[in-house]
């Protein structure tokens, strides 16, 4: 299923709120936390990871996994920290109102 | 693994810009990281290694290829938008860096900033005078066509060259005989005109021929202009103008001004247009514009110039052309010019009304100030400069470690620039606030006490008027752009050079910056050269007015208090001395605080005087004709404490029945006399006295503080009453305090509003001078910021000689040396310094003070007392300015200056 456009960002940030990750740690907990209801493209992901650093919502550090292997390390910013905050109460409003919608009864029943 | 490194950071650190190379392998990596960590993850599930492989590509989105390639791409469009942040961001770390440095150092930055703000402001608030009055086209369309046609009596004996109006059948003849101008105006000021019908006010007004706007290419901006027949005959109807000033001082801007009825002197008006705004005429002071046919039957004929005349060229006319046409014309209409003895030789002259704009004496002297200002701005740059190599040279270690820890030369010349562009913006915001005041200082000048008053007859226009002084944007760009250029140009040579030297040098010691010193020491001998330039012009300007202002002027000046009074209509019998003056006068002489009071119909320091002819019918026609005339009543020499030399004062017997008399002052007596003996001497002066015996000799008044007393005749009220008198009122003590309870009393017996223009005879004075004392005011200013600067420049070079030479004056110290004795080396270095400057600064001076020759009032440029005492100001101002780096020296601590190696 396509991600709903404008929850990606959100989900990255409040992932790496946890504690600074690597992209694919990022992905890999969206996925097991929603048991395997949302799946982010690898490609999409980077690209909003290197979107959100440049807007200063994440600073990046090259570390090592637990691998052994050399991978980019995200952490939230302040600034990140305050966008994720009205970016997920706007998401959650919104969804919320979708879900009335489509949830409502159907209380004319037809003919 | 925890990185908590905020964004900024890295830039903050000022790590250096990542290459678009590394930005790409970054991406790479990371992608890769990703793909391997998923085939780890997938493996660690069981998948087999190509299967999991596969699975992670798939999980990508797109192909591998294309992935990456867009990764490239986002970081491409990063790194550029980083390069641009980067440099926005090390050229603000170079401004905040400047900003800094110039906060730890209060002083420098002030003295910096202050030196800008002096020298640029004061030139670009002349410049702004400068524009206005001299170099701004006339504000009238195709100014170039325009000329004044004016009558000029060529010099004569001792009387100068005098430039007139024209009578106003004069000028129908002209106007009808000439060719060479598309449009002939005539116009001639209305001098204080009272408007009734609502409040009592008076203004000045001219009287102008129809064509009078339309020559000049304006137009009403409300309302229609004076019909072109007007002109035609006289009796024309009563129908004004008024100036767009008056329109909105008085009548509020009222739309429905036009139509209106106005009283002016009394008769009634129709207004039926308002003029172009800032038009005040060509005489730059009428708020009302009559047609000058509606009063030619009134304004006096032949032998009375009134009239200006204002023409424009014809196209395809040279101003050759039209000169000559007027010289035959005027060379036929001699006989209108003929004085009452026929003897008076008189030309017509064509010129530009461009060169008219402004009193040649006042544009001369505007021209000096912006001189001087150039000066004070020359200093001010050389001071600017002067501080910034100080600063670039005491920095040099500074500078050479930054070098030796890897800053690039660029790098360091664009911090040195950026200090001095703060250095020169602050500079130039300072000095645009000083040029602002400026402005309004010269605009407040009012032309009509400073700049008029003594200039005589139709020689200058008076429409280009100080009060249009204003700063406009050219003014204000012209401080910034002169400030920044100041800034860079002086900033930029300081930066190259400190720069330049050799890490080891400078590391090893500071003594290559003493060589420097020889450079500034140069520049301060030049300032000091300068400032005394400046000093002497305005030491000259101020013992000119302490001069005139205790010039023996003839008569006791303190305690006079005058006023001017119009009598109201037909209060005046022809034939004897009016009741109405009678009245006022016994009225006055009843203030407590009075002693006496007289009339006069002009005075002493009153511009308006008339100058008439005189001779004496039983004698040859002397060279000089003219006479000042003024009408007296016989307490008037007493009130004003005016000797009588011999013969007899007026008594009451002279009264209108009885033989005309009058009474010469000494001049009057030698210029028409010689070595005769006047009195009982029958003389005529002007239309009015007929054979009249002169009766006594009194002494001279000057009319005017900076020229002589010229010749003047006395004529006795009683037997000549003018219509508009001046009251002169001696009192017991200060003449100002009795000022108010005079008015009251004046008030009782006169109608509303007949009394005007009440000063004391010091006040008087105080205008009569004033164009002396606004150019002593302005030189003196000038040379005042000029010997501040210098001394500026004096104290930054020995302060940094004192510096550069720490560790020789520790030696001289530790060799022993008294203190007293290396305070002396320091001043006496000042001083030096200061012999150069003034030895080249007295050849500048002596040239320098011949163009102030025409403003000096009994002095010779050359003068000695003014010389030795600005010799003296500066040498004291050497050795204060010497005196603190001097201080500073004897407290040198050897074992300090000495360790400091």
């Amino acid at each position: 299923m396509p991600m709903l456009r404008g929850t990606l960002d959100p989900l990255v940030l409040k992932t790496v709120s946890w504690s600074p990750m690597h992209a694919f740690e990022i992905t890999n907990w969206i996925e097991e936390r929603s048991d395997g209801r949302v799946q982010i493209d690898d490609a999409a992901l980077l690209q909003a990871l290197h979107r959100l650093e440049d807007r200063g919502y994440l600073a990046g550090e090259w570390g090592v996994t637990e691998n052994a292997r050399r991978a980019k390390y995200y952490s939230l910013t302040a600034a990140g920290r305050a966008y994720l905050r009205t970016e997920a109460a706007r998401l959650v409003d919104h969804l919320d109102a979708i879900v009335s919608i489509l949830s409502a009864k159907t209380s004319t029943p037809r003919g | 693994m925890r990185f908590d490194i905020r964004p900024g950071v890295r830039r903050l650190l000022r790590f250096s810009i990542r290459t678009r190379a590394a930005m790409k392998r970054d991406a790479d990596d990371e992608l890769e990281a990703l793909i391997a960590c998923r085939v780890d993850h997938l493996i660690a599930r069981g998948m087999s290694a190509d299967d999991a492989r596969a699975e992670a590509i798939r999980r990508l989105g797109a192909p591998l290829d294309e992935v990456r390639h867009q990764l490239h791409t986002n970081a491409d469009q990063r790194e550029r938008r980083m390069r641009v942040v980067e440099f926005v961001e090390s050229v603000m770390e170079d401004v905040r860096y400047a900003a800094r440095g110039l906060a730890r150092r209060p002083a420098f930055t002030a003295v910096a900033v202050l030196t800008l703000a002096i020298g640029v402001g004061a030139t670009t608030a002349i410049f702004s005078a400068v524009n206005v009055l001299i170099l701004r086209p006339l504000p009238y369309a195709r100014p170039n066509e325009l000329m004044k046609v004016s009558v000029v009596l060529p010099a004569e004996g001792a009387r100068p060259s005098l430039t007139l109006g024209f009578a106003y059948p004069t000028y129908t003849t002209l106007r009808e005989g000439q060719r060479s101008f598309s449009d002939f105006a005539a116009y001639a000021l209305a001098p204080q005109l009272t408007l009734t019908s609502g409040d009592v006010e008076r203004v000045d007004g001219e009287y102008v021929s129809a064509s009078y706007l339309r020559t000049l290419g304006l137009a009403p901006e409300r309302g229609r202009d004076f019909d072109r027949s007007l002109d035609a005959h006289a009796g024309a109807p009563h129908e004004a103008i008024i100036s767009y000033a008056l329109w909105q001082r008085r009548f509020n801007a009222d739309p429905s001004i036009i139509g209106r009825a106005i009283d002016i002197d009394r008769e009634p008006w129709t207004i039926i247009g308002v003029g172009p705004r800032e038009f005040r005429g060509l005489s730059g002071q009428a708020d009302v514009f009559l047609p000058v046919a509606t009063t030619a039957a009134s304004l006096p004929g032949p032998g009375m110039h009134l009239v200006s005349v204002v023409a424009r060229r014809a196209p395809g006319v040279t101003a050759l052309r039209a000169t000559d046409e007027m010289s035959a014309l005027g060379a036929r209409l001699a006989n209108e010019f003929r004085n009452p003895m026929g003897k008076l030789a008189s030309e017509v002259h064509v010129s530009a009304l461009d060169a008219l704009r402004i009193d040649p004496l006042v544009k001369r002297s505007l021209l000096v100030l912006f001189g001087a200002a150039w000066l004070v701005l020359g200093i001010a740059c050389v001071n600017v400069a002067n501080l910034l190599l100080g600063r670039a040279s005491a920095r040099r270690r500074e500078i050479a470690v930054r070098v030796a820890i890897g800053a690039g030369r660029g790098r360091l010349v664009r911090l040195f620039l950026v200090e001095s562009l703060m250095l020169a913006l602050l500079g130039g915001i300072a000095s645009a606030a000083v040029a602002w005041i400026g402005a309004h200082v010269l605009a407040s000048v009012d032309p009509t006490t400073v700049f008029r008053g003594t200039s005589r007859g139709d020689a200058t226009i008076g429409a280009v008027a100080f009060s249009s002084i204003a700063l406009d944007w050219r003014a204000l760009a012209f401080a910034m752009s002169t400030s920044l250029v100041v800034g860079l140009f002086f900033g930029l040579a300081p930066a190259l050079g400190a720069t330049r030297a050799s890490l080891s040098d400078a590391l090893k010691s500071d003594r290559t910056a003493a060589g420097a010193g020889v450079g500034r020491r140069t520049l301060v001998v030049a300032e000091i050269a300068l400032a005394l330039v400046l000093l002497v012009g305005s030491g000259l300007m101020l013992r000119t007015v302490a001069k005139l202002l205790s010039v023996d002027v003839g008569f006791d000046k303190s305690n006079v208090l005058t006023f001017s009074l119009t009598p109201p209509p037909g209060s005046i019998a022809d034939d004897s001395m009016p009741g109405f003056y009678s009245r006022i006068l016994d009225r006055v002489r009843a203030v407590p605080g009075i002693a006496d009071a007289a009339l006069g119909s002009c005075g002493p320091f009153v511009p308006t005087c008339r100058l008439t002819s005189l001779w004496r019918p039983d004698a040859p026609v002397p060279d000089q004709v003219y006479t000042g005339m003024e009408v007296v009543t016989p307490n008037w020499f007493s009130v004003m404490h005016v000797r009588l030399v011999r013969g007899r004062p007026f008594s009451p017997t002279d009264h209108s029945g009885g033989p005309s008399v009058v009474l010469l002052n000494e001049s009057a007596a030698k210029t028409f006399f010689g070595a005769d003996d006047p009195i009982g001497q029958r003389i005529s002066v002007g239309r009015s006295v007929k054979d009249a015996e002169v009766i006594g000799i009194v002494g001279s008044v000057r009319q005017l503080p900076d020229s002589a007393p010229g010749p003047i005749t006395y004529v006795p009220a009683t037997q000549s009453p003018p219509e508009e008198m001046i009251v002169f009122v001696r009192t017991m003590s200060n003449a100002a305090t009795v000022a108010s309870a005079l008015r009251l009393a004046v008030r009782e017996v006169a109608p509303q509003r007949s009394m005007y223009d009440m000063q004391t005879m010091t006040q008087r004075q105080g205008v009569a001078t004033a164009k002396n004392r606004f150019r002593a005011m302005l030189l003196t200013a000038f040379a005042l910021a000029a010997l501040l600067l210098a001394a500026i420049g004096l104290y930054g070079v020995l302060s940094f000689a004192v510096t550069a030479r720490t560790r020789e004056i520790g030696i001289r110290i530790a060799l022993g040396a008294e203190r007293a004795s290396v305070q002396r080396l320091v001043i006496g270095e000042g001083l030096a310094l200061v012999g150069v400057g003034v030895v080249i600064g007295l050849a500048g001076a002596f040239a320098g003070a011949r163009l102030l020759r025409t403003f000096l009032f009994d002095l010779t440029p050359s003068d000695p007392v003014t010389y030795a005492a600005i010799i003296v100001v500066l040498g004291v101002t050497a050795v204060l300015a010497s005196w603190v780096p001097a201080l500073r020296a004897s407290r040198v601590d050897p074992v300090i200056a000495l360790r400091a190696e």
